[in-house]
């Protein structure tokens, strides 16, 4: 009988690209790029994990300037509906795939901002959040906590933020314009 | 002519290659220099296969056409480099002159594809790396006049052979002047502090990349780790004797680039009409001294 | 067998046929000076190059031709530049006040070409060179301003008198008129006044530093199709002249040893160089996209001077090359500035932008100009600076390579803002509605984009009629040149194998470009503004002042030499009045003083 052992069974399509999506996610998860948007006092948490106390680029982070290179949307702190919309304009323009990381508990429950009649209460209403780090504010372990587990995620193919924000397109759609409304005036003062 | 190509085309991965480790050892270096970690040395390679393998946006033909010119006009220079005496791709045609116009080549569609994409800032980078460009140029191409007129060639092979010669010395030392407008011109040339102005992440939000995400950003990272491999070997080159085989080349790329990113990383950062300034002072002047010491009087140590 | 006389004769004819066809309709009167100019540019270019055109005269007395490699290097650039540009008119004429009589003095300045090219006698030269500056004086005025013409023929007469009298000396000096034995015959004190008097003919003609002022006036303001035609062509007369002075003339002045080179030729280098040097720090200043073409043209005129007052193969062979490569370029992107002014109406580069996504055929035959202009492989520009390069390293003129390396990659500067500002960028909604240019237009485009690569491609043949000039007018030795490479003192550059190359860079760039993840195609609008909402495109275009910290170091400075024109104009008016007041005046004071002063001098000379 002929021995299979070294004839390579011939991959289909699907599988040769989820093969390449493995080899990719290993590049992704190594090489994670930040865009922060600081809005919030967590961001005081953010210089000690990039400088030498905790050095965030042994992960092979770093922070980039525009949404175009970055692969982390880093939301720390709370979200005014003004903010929001730039948020998600941001988000919008980032590369795929893209994460979302949000820190402090303001993104996930409002935090001591919950009863505001300007800022919003969960994020992942509006765009998908792939790790959130609570605390008010965390300490610079859980953020690099954060990170990791968020290389974690990719490497089990958990970070599927993105996908999500295509699939249930509409539903995010809808929840934006129920908070922000729709804008009638296109200039620089609105939307 | 296949060979040579064939030849050529493994130079310019060397060179990818190499100018790619290095610069992940160089952000190590850089990291224990600001008591960190730093990353692997392979993290550089991670960041752009990583962004090849993004789905990034495109603006348009000449947004993608723009990189896809520039990568390869870099590439094209980069297989006329040589690497040692006799490791070149295409013997006597490696002139000095391709190495300068030739590359500009590449920061033309550089610069067409970043002003292509739309964004002020890009268009803003592009003017500060082109006023940077007649910045250093300059000086440079004075002090490449006097070695090519003292080494009677302008191909790099015999520039090095001349260098190697019993009883010359490496242009460094023959023409210490311009040896030192050199290492100031590489600095511009490579875009290291403080002439990395056109950059700037902070202000213009790093300039003609602001607009580049997925693989038009990782081919353009291609592209600049090719050039600073290309702006090395030239320093090698002209100034330092060239090498005689492989091992002294990569010694002396590798010294080269890590003394220039040592410097840099103690500098703050010019304004534009700084750099300006700063070049057409000290060393333009500094490379006509040398030039007229050098052709018209003959002194060359 | 083509003869000289018939063409001269055929170009006066289809002149005066022509203005009245343009009277009839200007479409058919336009298409008849295309076949006019074509019939001409290809009876040249069938007989010229191996000089088998006939010079017998029969019917214009006086007149003598005789046919030179040199003459007919020129003759040929600017004979394509005139065809190529007749291609424009069809869709150009009708916005001009005196169209009728604009293919007539188009026609009759390119015979006024032909003529000053073919002459061998001097005062003939001086003759079609008139004829050339008051068709083309004429012709300028059709665009927007009658101050440009003023200019331009002010400059032009300031050559032409210089002209005329080296000419006269000359003939003093020599008892001929004839070019070659002239030039030969002057010595000593005589061929210095002579070749200041031809310098000062040729920087006027090629708007060099310091007489450049009418070049960014008449380019600027001239009709859109005949600024091609000024900036690639018209201006070589200049580049004529100078090579008249300085390589027939004897070297002038006493051998300077560093760079063994004589004393006048260094002058003109240096005057070359600066030339050089303002040229590009103007252009980079400049908002209108056709001066800025103009000040480039000034700069190229500088290192036309350089290489020919060299005095070296290399050099000679380089400035030869430079002025093909240049009028190719130059003509290029001006007839795509041409292209986009007509669909848009202006020229300025801060009320443009974005016009690649309407006119990419325009856009490539731009940019392909430009690189052949900056000097950029795989171009023809790159050849040609290269040789000078050449030249000036092996003389070790270190202070004139300052100036021609500052100017060299200062080009890449102004080359790139009408790239940026007027074809890249955003796309402005009051353009939405333009296209590309008709087709008529674009054959010759098409065409110079195809020469322009070839220049810098395939060398050979052009440094093989360029050997036949250095042999015919000089002693230098011929370039060596393979089809694809060409050997100078230092090194041997190979054109083809660069292009080729080239090609094999990009090809390997498009393979990983291809083999990646396909991109999200998004507006121009949506780009990253730090998260900022602009719907306003034009917020969104970086187009003016775009060097503005690099200008900003010369501004007080760039405007030196126009305040120093506008104050000789001013002294030139002064003395004008006050020759009025003398001699013309109504006052009767005035008329009874002059009385009395001839009274006292015809008795002051009586009683001597």
């Amino acid at each position: 009988m002929k021995s299979t052992k070294f004839t390579p069974v011939p991959l289909t399509k699907a599988e040769t690209d989820k093969k390449w999506w493995e080899i990719g996610d290993f590049f992704r998860r190594n090489s994670l790029w930040l865009l922060m948007y600081c809005t919030g006092c967590c961001a005081i948490e953010l210089p000690p994990a990039m400088t030498s106390a905790y050095d965030m680029e042994r992960l092979g982070m770093g922070p980039m300037a525009t949404p175009r290179q970055a692969d982390i949307l880093l939301v720390s702190g709370y979200l005014s509906l003004k903010t929001l919309r730039r948020l998600i304009y941001t988000y919008e323009q980032m590369s795929e795939p893209r994460y979302v990381v949000a820190l402090g508990s303001c993104p996930i429950n409002g935090g001591i901002y919950h009863d505001s009649h300007a800022v919003i209460n969960q994020l992942d209403q509006y765009i998908p959040v792939d790790v959130y780090v609570a605390g008010c504010m965390p300490n610079t372990e859980a953020v690099m906590n954060g990170f990791v587990d968020l290389m974690d995620q990719i490497k089990h193919k958990r970070a599927n933020g993105w996908k999500k924000y295509h699939e249930n397109y509409s539903w995010y759609k809808a929840n934006q314009i129920t908070s922000l409304g729709e804008v009638d005036v296109h200039d620089e003062f609105h939307e | 002519m296949i060979v040579n190509i064939l030849v050529g085309i493994g130079i310019a991965l060397f060179g990818f290659a190499l100018q790619t480790s290095i610069g992940g050892i160089n952000r190590k270096i850089v990291g224990r220099l600001q008591k960190r970690h730093g990353p692997r040395w392979y993290q550089e390679f991670i960041d752009i296969f990583k962004l090849l393998s993004k789905r990034g946006i495109s603006h348009g033909w000449i947004y993608d056409f723009g990189v896809i010119m520039a990568l390869g006009g870099i590439i094209a220079t980069a297989m006329f480099m040589p690497l040692t005496v006799d490791i070149v791709a295409f013997k006597q045609f490696d002139n000095f002159f391709i190495f300068v116009y030739l590359l500009a080549v590449g920061m033309l569609g550089m610069a067409m594809s970043a002003s292509g994409s739309g964004n002020p800032w890009a268009s803003i980078g592009v003017m500060r790396a082109l006023t940077t460009m007649l910045a250093y140029e300059v000086p440079f191409l004075i002090v490449a006049l006097t070695i090519i007129n003292v080494s009677d060639s302008s191909s790099l092979t015999a520039i090095q052979a001349f260098q190697q010669t019993a009883g010359n010395n490496w242009f460094i030392i023959a023409l210490p002047l311009g040896g030192l407008v050199g290492v100031l011109s590489l600095m511009g040339m490579l875009g290291k502090k403080p002439f990395e102005t056109y950059i700037a992440p902070a202000e213009i939000a790093s300039g003609p990349m602001v607009e580049y995400g997925g693989k038009q950003l990782g081919m353009l990272f291609i592209l600049h780790e090719i050039s600073v491999f290309i702006e090395v070997s030239l320093f090698v080159h002209l100034f330092l004797g060239g090498a005689s085989n492989i091992f002294i080349f990569l010694i002396k790329y590798f010294t080269v680039y890590t003394v220039v990113n040592l410097i840099s990383n103690v500098n703050g950062r010019f304004k534009i009409d700084q750099v300006v300034k700063f070049f057409y002072k000290w060393p333009l002047l500094l490379a006509i001294i040398q030039a007229f010491i050098a052709i018209y009087l003959g002194w060359v140590i | 067998m083509a003869n000289i006389e018939y063409l001269l004769l055929f170009l006066v004819g289809s002149a005066v046929i022509s203005y009245f066809l343009t009277r009839l309709n200007s479409f058919i009167g336009s298409i008849f000076t295309i076949f006019a100019t074509m019939f001409v540019f290809v009876s040249l270019a069938a007989y010229g190059f191996n000089m088998n055109l006939d010079t017998t005269v029969s019917l214009l007395p006086w007149f003598s031709f005789s046919q030179t490699y040199l003459g007919f290097f020129f003759v040929i650039i600017i004979a394509f530049i005139y065809l190529m540009v007749s291609f424009f008119h069809p869709y150009f004429l009708d916005k001009y006040p005196y169209k009728n009589s604009y293919n007539l003095l188009f026609l009759l300045s390119l015979a006024g070409i032909i003529g000053a090219f073919y002459t061998d006698h001097f005062l003939q030269l001086f003759f079609f060179f008139e004829m050339i500056i008051w068709t083309t004086m004429f012709l300028i005025p059709q665009g927007k301003s009658r101050e440009a013409a003023v200019s331009y023929f002010g400059f032009s007469l300031t050559g032409s008198v210089a002209l005329l009298i080296g000419i006269f000396v000359i003939y003093q000096n020599v008892g001929r008129f004839d070019i070659q034995a002239g030039l030969a015959g002057i010595s000593g004190t005589t061929s210095v006044f002579v070749f200041v008097l031809f310098m000062i003919a040729a920087l006027a003609k090629l708007g060099t530093f310091p007489l450049h002022i009418w070049l960014p006036l008449a380019h600027g303001n001239a009709p859109h199709p005949f600024s091609p035609v000024l900036s690639g062509a018209l201006v070589k007369l200049g580049a004529f002249i100078g090579i008249l002075a300085l390589i027939k003339i004897n070297p002038i002045g006493p051998v300077i040893g560093a760079i063994d080179l004589a004393l006048g030729q260094y002058i003109i280098a240096f005057i070359g160089s600066l030339s050089i040097v303002f040229g590009t720090l103007m252009a980079i200043k400049e908002d209108d996209a056709k001066k800025l073409l103009a000040y480039s043209s000034m700069s190229h005129g500088g290192y036309i001077l350089v290489a020919f007052s060299a005095l070296n193969g290399f050099a000679f062979a380089g400035g030869l090359y430079h002025i093909l490569a240049h009028a190719l370029a130059s003509a290029g992107a001006f007839m795509a500035i041409a292209a986009v002014a007509r669909a848009t109406g202006t020229t300025k580069m801060k009320e443009l932008g974005g016009m690649i996504h309407k006119m990419p055929i325009t856009y490539l035959a731009y940019l392909i100009a430009i690189i052949s202009m900056a000097g950029i492989p795989p171009m023809g520009g790159f050849i040609s600076k290269w040789l000078i390069f050449q030249a000036v390293i092996d003389r070790g003129m270190i202070l004139i390579a300052v100036a021609v390396f500052f100017g060299s990659v200062g080009s890449f500067l102004y080359v790139f803002r009408p790239l940026a500002a007027l074809f890249l960028g955003q796309e402005f909604r009051e353009y939405k509605h333009v296209k590309e240019a008709p087709l008529l237009m674009l054959i010759p485009t098409f065409i110079i984009m195809g020469l322009n690569i070839y220049t810098g491609v395939i060398p050979k043949q052009i440094i093989d009629f360029i050997n036949n000039i250095i042999g015919e007018n000089t002693a230098f030795a011929p370039v060596v040149a393979t089809t694809f490479t060409v050997t100078a003192t230092y090194g041997t550059l190979n054109a083809g194998l660069i292009a080729l190359i080239f090609g094999v860079g990009v090809a390997i760039a498009f393979i990983i470009f291809i083999l990646m993840k396909k991109s999200r195609k998004v507006e121009l609008m949506d780009t990253y503004t730090a998260a900022n909402f602009v719907h306003d495109e034009h917020l969104l275009h970086y187009s003016v002042d775009f060097y503005a910290p690099l200008e900003r170091m010369y501004e007080k400075q760039s405007h030196w030499m126009k305040k120093f024109y506008d104050a000789l104009a001013h002294k030139v008016k002064e003395v004008g009045k006050l020759a009025k007041y003398l001699f013309m005046s109504n006052n009767i004071g005035v008329t009874l003083i002059w009385i009395l002063v001839i009274i006292v001098l015809l008795i002051g000379v009586v009683a001597l």
